[in-house]
């Protein structure tokens, strides 16, 4: 393949930086504003997502490219995208329960096991 | 008939279909341990996460992708001479950046917010305190078995050597040091068996779980607890008594911070340490506030965080493995720039692959920044 396949595409490459400085803008104002958390978490990431799609359309001139590259990125982001999710049931779900050892005092064990102690035992005695 | 683009543009973007779910990996992770979490440490003061230098860090990879971008565009029209210089502007904010990051590493290193080292609970971070503390009576008792001032079997038990450190301004001076040096020793045993002593009575009320106004030794305890009716139990030990017995540490040192249990010949000062041994009070009470300067550099002060480890992981490796990419970038670009005038058109696909590569580190910033900086 020879150098001359470098096209130009007159993209302005200066407004995509503009743009992506107001992004980051946006970003921290999100984060300033009081806003209810779920809200800051969505907007944050939107904005995420319309940096990575001007970083990745103009600067990495994917849309400039042919269909190859369905073919090369749809596999790995179709694995990427599974990952989080086989690992949400297991991890997401249930890996720190109230009963970690982070979020229970050995008090309320000892507590816990007595009464259950007297329980049985009241039990037994009937 | 073939995929339309270079061999090394092909290679190098299969190799980011890797990065992608290399990154996401730990992304991925990120998000599903911390929705698994019943909380996640978010307060500056727990996590000393500065949203001001992560800003300005995502505004340095913003600006580089630019440089990088105008730079392979120069280079496509033949203008070498620009292209280095948009790759100097490159090369020099990836060093900012790291230097950035370096100082965002540092306000971890120095609170102790590392994997692993994070007290999650009360008792937790009221352990914490007291290894430290026991590290430091190690080292310094380490000292005099180290030099044969004092003779031990068991070096390592420091509560065997106690009571010879405690001995040592009434000992003999051994024949393997000076006047001067054994001196030395005998004015610091003072304050290093004071020190052992704060450590001791910590270490006890820790155990058996009582106040520091409460006594914890053995003899003294079993003794009060005898006294109380049954079913009632010495007020329990509280993090604001160790932090405040912490805090008493590093302003006044070991000698002048009364421990619970001590008794008055036990618990010392300047006058008694002059008058048992040959260690002037002048040098004593210099030690006492040396010792109190090595607390503060060496014991932590505790702050439970729940969750703190498992943020710390997530966060180091994330960034960890994010900086040793935009490493691995510089090394590429120095690698065009150490062509110097001599830079011609052979490297534009190289100018191109390496840009690639950076607009994917930018790309991986641009979602680490609101994922650890701001949500």
């Amino acid at each position: 393949m020879s150098h001359d396949d470098h096209q130009t595409h007159h993209v302005n490459y200066l407004a995509v930086f503009f743009v992506l400085c107001g992004c980051t803008g946006l970003s921290v104002l999100f984060d300033v504003l009081s806003m209810p958390k779920g809200v800051t978490i969505v907007l944050v990431l939107a904005v995420a997502c319309a940096k990575a799609m001007s970083v990745m359309m103009y600067f990495m001139h994917l849309k400039f490219e042919g269909n190859w590259k369905y073919v090369l990125l749809a596999p790995t982001t179709i694995l990427a995208i599974g990952l989080p999710i086989a690992l949400f049931p297991d991890i997401g779900r249930s890996y720190y329960i109230n009963a970690a050892p982070q979020v229970t005092s050995w008090a309320d064990e000892v507590a816990e096991y007595e009464r259950e102690h007297a329980a049985a035992t009241e039990g037994g005695a009937h | 008939m073939g995929i339309p683009i270079p061999n090394s543009k092909l290679g190098m973007w299969l190799f980011l279909g890797t990065e992608i779910m290399f990154f996401t990996a730990f992304i991925g992770s990120y998000i599903v341990l911390r929705l698994g979490s019943n909380g996640w440490p978010t307060r500056y003061e727990d996590t000393h996460i500065n949203v001001l230098l992560g800003g300005i860090n995502t505004f340095v990879l913003i600006v580089s992708s630019y440089c990088v971008v105008v730079a392979h565009e120069a280079m496509a029209q033949k203008s070498f001479a620009r292209a280095r210089g948009y790759l100097w502007v490159t090369t020099i904010l990836a060093f900012l950046f790291l230097g950035i990051k370096g100082i965002e590493y540092k306000g971890k290193i120095d609170h102790d917010i590392l994997p692993g080292r994070i007290p999650e609970t009360s008792s937790q971070a009221m352990v914490k305190v007291a290894d430290q503390l026991e590290e430091l009576v190690r080292e310094r008792f380490h000292a005099y078995t180290h030099a044969d001032v004092i003779k031990a079997e068991r070096p390592a038990d420091i509560i065997g050597i106690a009571p010879l450190v405690q001995a040592l301004p009434s000992a003999e001076r051994p024949s393997s040091l000076t006047d001067a040096e054994f001196k030395a020793f005998q004015a610091s045993s003072v304050v290093d068996y004071a020190l052992f002593q704060q450590w001791l009575d910590l270490k006890q009320h820790i155990v058996a779980d009582v106040s520091l106004d409460s006594p914890a030794l053995t003899a003294d305890y079993l003794a009060k607890r005898e006294e109380l009716a049954e079913g009632v139990r010495l007020p329990a030990l509280k993090l604001e008594e160790v932090r405040e017995r912490l805090a008493s540490l590093k302003t006044s040192g070991p000698m002048k911070v009364r421990a619970g249990d001590a008794s008055p010949e036990q618990s010392g000062s300047p006058e008694q340490a002059a008058a048992t041994g040959d260690a002037g009070q002048d040098a004593v009470t210099a030690l006492n506030s040396q010792m109190a300067g090595l607390i503060s550099a060496r014991v932590f002060d505790p702050h439970p965080m729940v969750y703190g480890n498992i943020f710390a992981s997530c966060y180091f490796i994330m960034t960890g493995f994010h900086a040793i990419h935009v490493i691995v970038g510089m090394i590429l670009f120095g690698m065009v720039l150490k062509q110097g005038s001599s830079l011609n058109e052979r490297w534009t696909d190289w100018v191109e692959n390496s840009g690639l590569y950076w607009h994917f580190v930018d790309l991986v910033w641009i979602f680490l920044f609101p994922l650890l900086y701001i949500i």
